[in-house]
């Protein structure tokens, strides 16, 4: 049996405990032990940013951050941003402005906006272009979803 | 990533979650320690078959002490876990260190430079490391700590003598990288980091060059030239800084400083590019260097 | 006076997609996120040779491994082939001919116990002598790939129409040219994944990216031994395909496989490098052109041969000159034509359908060559391409009618949009300039099928719709939505017709043993297939409910309108009754009692090609022009693309927010395509199977794209809608190139453009202007 280790932290607001294997991934932690598919392995190695999260508010390559750091963190996923009633801004102006297409870069895509967004700060398009960078999108050539992040800054969330 | 088949997974078999630097230290003591901070390439590299680990995980990113940028009046202290982001959004490197800040910001993607260290970048020795190549402009030193038994004790080792093969350094298996220290350049060095494109980021160099110098009365001095990629380690060009030094910058010399250049680097052929594009790129990024130094 | 309701249009306008919500907070599961009850992880092991005997396959250790539930090897499969040709076996038995075979495959409890097991299963070769290229594949005595095929022809195709020596003749100049077309691979998000499950009695259902779910119960089935008619496919949200799920590869068979042996749901998902290794390609080509012109620049005649590196097995990348020729034959004028091609069996991966098909290689090769004979006769580009522009209504060499075409607006607007040729001389004027950073602006052009490709015996689509109570719509079409948004499309068409809102309307498109049959999603054909049939069963739907509102007001059927969930009179909209409840008095009204439900079945009037290769095979056609301006490092080589410009004939916007995306995604993989994606394979084996070695385009490299649409309203359509996601991936490229060359002077014929290769080529050049 792998070694496992007991880990506490606030997921999307809510404490939560679990015990992972040390060499576990946040993202399986994330998938394995809270059912949360949002955050997408798609490349293992941070070069494509399907797997981001919030880690204390700044936004990570899950793949690569180990499970056991999240001990102690704040941790948000996309599904934190919509619990039943109306979806967060950022979500609403992904849906408006077409920049969803095949989707399973989306929720990063959604988390690194997310991390750019400052309250009452208006980006410009070159930020948000260079703030994707490590967001791989294969369908929408990224204007789309640059327009949705520029329509949503500037807004309170 | 690899193939299954092809991978070997590090099971690791402890985990320390140190808080403070004496307790990393001691549990690198053991003797089968892998430091983790922000994971970016351990995480890829635990389960490739030709890399070991050891099995015990020693995560150093909640020891604060490591995450301090120190702006002293002579020098510069970056803790081992300051991340690109934290070099990013000081407000004093990017005038104090520009060439670094520049490394720092073509530095993968944000997500990355949000968790990959300036103590990780040094410690993965990669020949094409990012921020390794403005350090040995600033003749940074290497602070790295260990438990001899009975206390912490520290020793400097100068970047340029830190790293010794492709993912090989010599830091030993119970030392801990701690901190990066430069001396403070003063006011207005010219300073320049060059990195192969075309991204802005998120690109592994194919060539990159470092360069920082001071003109004193129209000559060059204090002058530094490092490069990424052209062997296997990140290299200072000694030779060319060593024809630069003292010398007005001339044409003549100029082309001279190319040549060689051309002549100390023996980059080799590989998938990201070829010998040959390599020294045409470390050439076209010193005479960049050079005409912007003619100029300032 | 009742309430009135207006029309409402909601054809052309910016519509959100059905899914996005779903999708934007992550409570979509595509089959990557799917678990099943006692379901178990498969993980297939792949040979590292390129050509080798299998001598001993050893899995004795493997199954011995605790958590393994089952190992199995090609003694342990059906004989039935998949592929085009079915040539390939999905478990490799006796021979090892390309870097990513199959030779066996765990299913075991965990991913972990998986990979364990593969790194415990031995197997002995012999290497038998590789071949990695097509011209030594053709040589006399050249190592053997498939033994049914000694001379190692996978496939071949040739055309021809009017005479080449009269071409020739009628020639002032002749331009040849040699151009080699590269390695790309589709790099969808989410990397292949099946999931397979028996029933007690045999059947088997495939949770499955498919692209072609119809097809491919045929097309699986011999390799599981199992009659077609027992496979169910199930297809969940798809992370990307372009193209790569248009065929059985065989992770899918050895999943079913596992599943029957072990009786247990199997899963089986591949890692990203396994991803780039074991997917198809684009297919790579090298092209050979000879081309004439009179004097004026009129195209006299055309000769192409092209030859394919098939690799070891032929998936659909071999019928590829199926497009590839169209282009050659039928973009611009040219009365003489000769064509042929040649998929050649190597040891190299092999290649599969992907977004474009054949002619993204085509019109790298035309319009790179075109803007070459531009130079030769004294033209412009756009002089040239407008003096050989195919018209309207007129006959292809191959005997497709291009009906309602607009090549020429393509070429005049993206001009004038782009002050094209005062750019275009100036820039040209200063290649020796001394400057390190130079401007260049390009154009190409490109002629696709936009109404679907009659490869099979029907290219039809099928549509089931009912109503409920509420007048809530249901759905059911044959086609699949990878992503695109179909789905959506087929909804406004519906909404259109009905007179109900988008929200009320759900399309399930997701189960072969709900939905009726379809070609499956490529060719640019759903909009226009699946739309038509759509359309028709809606049709259908709207004059039963029309008929009894009839009955119930003193207005007949043709003076009555469906809007905004009622039935409205059309001239004035005044409100006769509401929907819903006219369904619900159809619908209990004893004996007469009825639900309003259609079925439809389009088959579009087209027709295969015939053995000489003519036929007019789509039910549209459709021309883009892009003008791509850009900036060139000089010294580093490194390109900036600082603008495009893309005029598209559309025949008509359906969904505007899904017509910009489409072209805004299709660019983005063809500047991959033009500047830097490249799967580089040496002796066979893949070189950058990652991310970090083979650079998709990220959202920094994107440049502005100013987007005009030509509504030729298309007489077959629906609404006059063409299809239109592939043209945009197709025609970046060698504008690009063009550019290029207009900016320095440097005409590189094999693509990519990446910054090594224009560095060197610009180094090269000024070398030997200094040299003279």
């Amino acid at each position: 049996m792998p070694h496992k280790v007991d880990i506490a932290f606030t997921l999307n607001g809510r404490p939560v405990a679990a015990a992972v294997p040390v060499s576990a991934s946040a993202l399986q932690v994330m998938n394995r032990d809270f059912d949360l598919t949002s955050a997408k392995l798609a490349c293992g190695e941070g070069e494509c940013g399907a797997c981001t999260i919030l880690l204390d508010g700044v936004s990570r390559n899950s793949c690569l951050t180990p499970g056991v750091d999240l001990d102690g963190r704040d941790v948000e996923t996309v599904e934190g941003l919509w619990t039943g009633n109306g979806m967060d801004l950022l979500q609403d102006a992904f849906v408006e402005a077409g920049a969803v297409q095949c989707g399973f870069c989306t929720p990063g895509m959604v988390m690194q906006a997310k991390f750019l967004l400052a309250p009452g700060k208006k980006l410009t398009r070159d930020h948000v272009l260079r703030g994707l960078e490590g967001n791989v999108c294969r369908c929408t050539g990224y204007h789309k979803i640059v327009d949705a992040i520029v329509a949503a800054s500037g807004e309170t969330s | 990533m690899a193939l299954p088949q092809n991978q070997i997974p590090t099971a690791f078999e402890a985990f320390v979650n140190a808080t403070s630097i004496d307790e990393a230290c001691k549990a690198l003591a053991i003797g089968d320690g892998t430091v983790v901070a922000g994971g970016t390439d351990l995480w890829v590299q635990k389960d490739e078959a030709h890399k070991t680990f050891g099995p015990r995980l020693i995560n150093i990113s909640n020891i604060e002490e490591l995450a301090r940028i120190e702006i002293g009046r002579d020098r510069i202290r970056l803790g081992a876990r300051v991340t690109m982001s934290d070099i990013l959004d000081n407000g004093d490197l990017g005038d104090i260190a520009p060439a670094l800040c520049e490394a720092a910001n073509k530095f993968a993607s944000p997500q990355i430079r949000n968790a990959a260290t300036i103590g990780g970048n040094v410690a993965n020795a990669s020949p094409a490391a990012d921020a390794v190549v403005p350090l040995l402009c600033l003749d940074a030193k290497i602070e790295l700590s260990k438990w001899d038994g009975k206390k912490i004790s520290t020793r400097d080792v100068p970047a340029d003598a830190f790293f010794s093969a492709p993912g090989q350094s010599v830091l030993a298996v119970d030392e801990l990288i701690t901190a990066i220290s430069f001396e403070h350049p003063g006011t207005n060095p010219i300073a320049r980091f060059f990195k192969s494109g075309p991204r802005p980021a998120l690109e592994i160099a194919i060539v990159s060059l470092g360069f920082s110098a001071r003109l004193a009365g129209g000559k060059l001095t204090n002058v530094r030239i490092a490069l990424g990629a052209v062997g296997p380690t990140p290299v200072r060009a000694r030779k060319t800084e060593k024809l630069l030094e003292g010398q007005r910058l001339t044409d003549d010399l100029k082309a001279a400083a190319l040549d060689t250049l051309a002549d100390e680097i023996s980059p080799i052929d590989d998938v990201r590019g070829s010998a040959w594009y390599r020294q045409h790129l470390a050439r076209t990024y010193l005479q960049e260097a050079l005409h912007d130094a003619a100029q300032s | 006076m009742n309430k009135t309701i207006d029309r409402e249009d909601i054809i052309g306008a910016r519509v959100a997609k059905l899914d996005a919500p779903e999708k934007v907070t992550g409570r979509t599961r595509y089959i990557n996120d799917m678990v099943l009850p006692r379901m178990l992880r498969a993980k297939i092991f792949r040979t590292d040779r390129v050509h080798a005997k299998i001598l001993k396959i050893d899995t004795s250790k493997a199954e011995a491994l605790p958590g393994v539930v089952a190992v199995i090897t090609g003694v342990d499969a059906p004989d039935g082939k998949i592929g085009v040709i079915k040539d390939n076996p999905p478990l490799k038995k006796d021979k090892v001919r390309c870097i990513r075979d199959e030779l066996a495959a765990v299913a075991a409890e965990t991913e972990e116990i998986c990979d364990a097991a593969l790194r415990l299963i031995e197997v002995e070769y012999e290497d038998l002598p590789p071949v990695f290229t097509c011209e030594d594949a053709l040589k006399p005595g050249a190592p053997v790939i498939e033994v049914d095929r000694p001379d190692n022809i996978a496939m071949a195709q040739d055309f021809s129409a009017g005479d080449i020596a009269e071409g020739e003749k009628a020639s002032d100049h002749i331009v040849e040219g040699k151009y080699n077309v590269h390695y790309v691979t589709h790099c969808n998000m989410g990397v292949s994944c099946c999931l397979a499950d028996i029933s007690v009695d045999g059947k088997v259902t495939l949770y499955s990216q498919s692209q072609y779910p119809y097809i491919m119960k045929m097309d699986l089935a011999p390799a599981l031994g199992i009659h077609p008619g027992d496979l169910r496919i199930i297809q969940p949200p798809v992370g990307g395909a372009f193209g790569s799920k248009l065929d059985v590869y065989p992770y899918e068979p050895i999943c079913v496989l596992l599943a029957r042996k072990t009786g247990r749901p199997v899963k089986l998902e591949f890692s990203r490098e396994e991803e780039f290794i074991a997917s198809p390609t684009r297919q790579p080509v090298e092209f050979r052109i000879r081309a004439g012109m009179t004097s004026d620049g009129i195209f006299t005649f055309r000769d192409i041969s092209t030859l394919l590196n098939n690799g070891g097995y032929t998936s659909w990348g071999a019928t590829t000159p199926y497009v590839t020729m169209r282009t050659c034959s039928s973009h611009y004028v040219v009365p003489h034509i000769r064509y042929s091609a040649r998929a050649v069996y190597t040891n190299n991966p092999y290649a599969g359908s992907f977004r474009g098909y054949g002619n993204v290689q085509a019109t790298w090769m035309l319009e790179t060559h075109v803007d070459k004979m531009a130079e030769v006769a004294g033209l412009d580009p756009l002089e040239i391409r407008l003096r050989n522009a195919n018209q309207p209504h007129s006959m292809t060499p191959q005997g497709s009618n291009l009906g309602c075409i607009d090549l020429v607006g393509c070429i005049k607007i993206s001009a004038e949009k782009s002050d094209f040729l005062k750019k275009w001389n100036a820039y040209s004027a200063q290649w020796d300039n001394g400057e390190r950073y130079k401007r260049g602006i390009g154009i190409a052009t490109s002629l696709h099928n936009a109404g679907g490709a009659k490869i099979h015996k029907s290219d039809g689509c099928g549509t089931i719709l009912t109503m409920d109570d509420y007048a809530r719509v249901t759905v059911m079409t044959g086609a699949s939505d990878i992503g695109q948004g179909s789905d959506t499309v087929i909804a406004q068409i519906v909404a259109q017709e009905l007179g109900v809102p988008l929200r009320d309307i759900t399309v399930i498109n997701n189960d072969t043993a709900l939905g009726p049959w379809d070609v499956g999603v490529h060719a640019s054909r759903t909009t226009y297939i699946a739309g038509n049939s759509a359309k028709r069963a809606a049709l259908d739907a709207r004059n039963q409910i029309l008929a009894a509102a009839e009955k119930q007001s003193n207005v007949t059927a043709d003076q009555l309108d469906l809007r905004g969930g009622h039935v409205v009179q059309a001239d004035n909209g005044e409100v006769v009754i509401e929907t819903g409840r006219l369904l619900r008095q159809m619908h209990f009204a004893g004996e007469d009692a009825k639900l309003v439900m259609a079925t439809d079945y389009y088959e579009p009037p087209t027709e295969p090609e015939d053995e000489n290769h003519m036929g007019d095979m789509s039910a549209a056609y459709s021309h883009a022009a892009h003008v791509a301006e850009i900036i060139v490092d000089t010294h580093t080589g490194e390109i900036e693309i600082e603008k495009i410009w893309s005029v598209q004939d559309v025949g008509k916007i359906i969904n505007l927010n899904g017509l910009e995306g489409q072209i805004e995604g299709g660019i983005a993989m063809g500047i991959g395509y033009g500047l830097h994606e490249d799967l580089k394979i040496e002796k066979g084996i893949v070189q950058n199977p990652a991310f970090r070695d083979y650079h998709v385009v990220t959202a920094p490299e994107m440049p502005p794209i100013d987007m005009a649409f030509i509504e030729t309203d298309d007489h077959e359509g629906p609404a006059g809608a063409k299809g239109i996601a592939e043209l945009p991936t197709i025609v970046i490229a060698p504008a690009l190139g063009n550019a290029l060359y207009n900016a320095t002077g440097v005409r590189i014929d094999h693509p990519p453009l990446n910054p090594e290769k224009v560095a060197r080529a610009i180094w090269e050049r000024s070398n030997k202007n200094d040299a003279e």
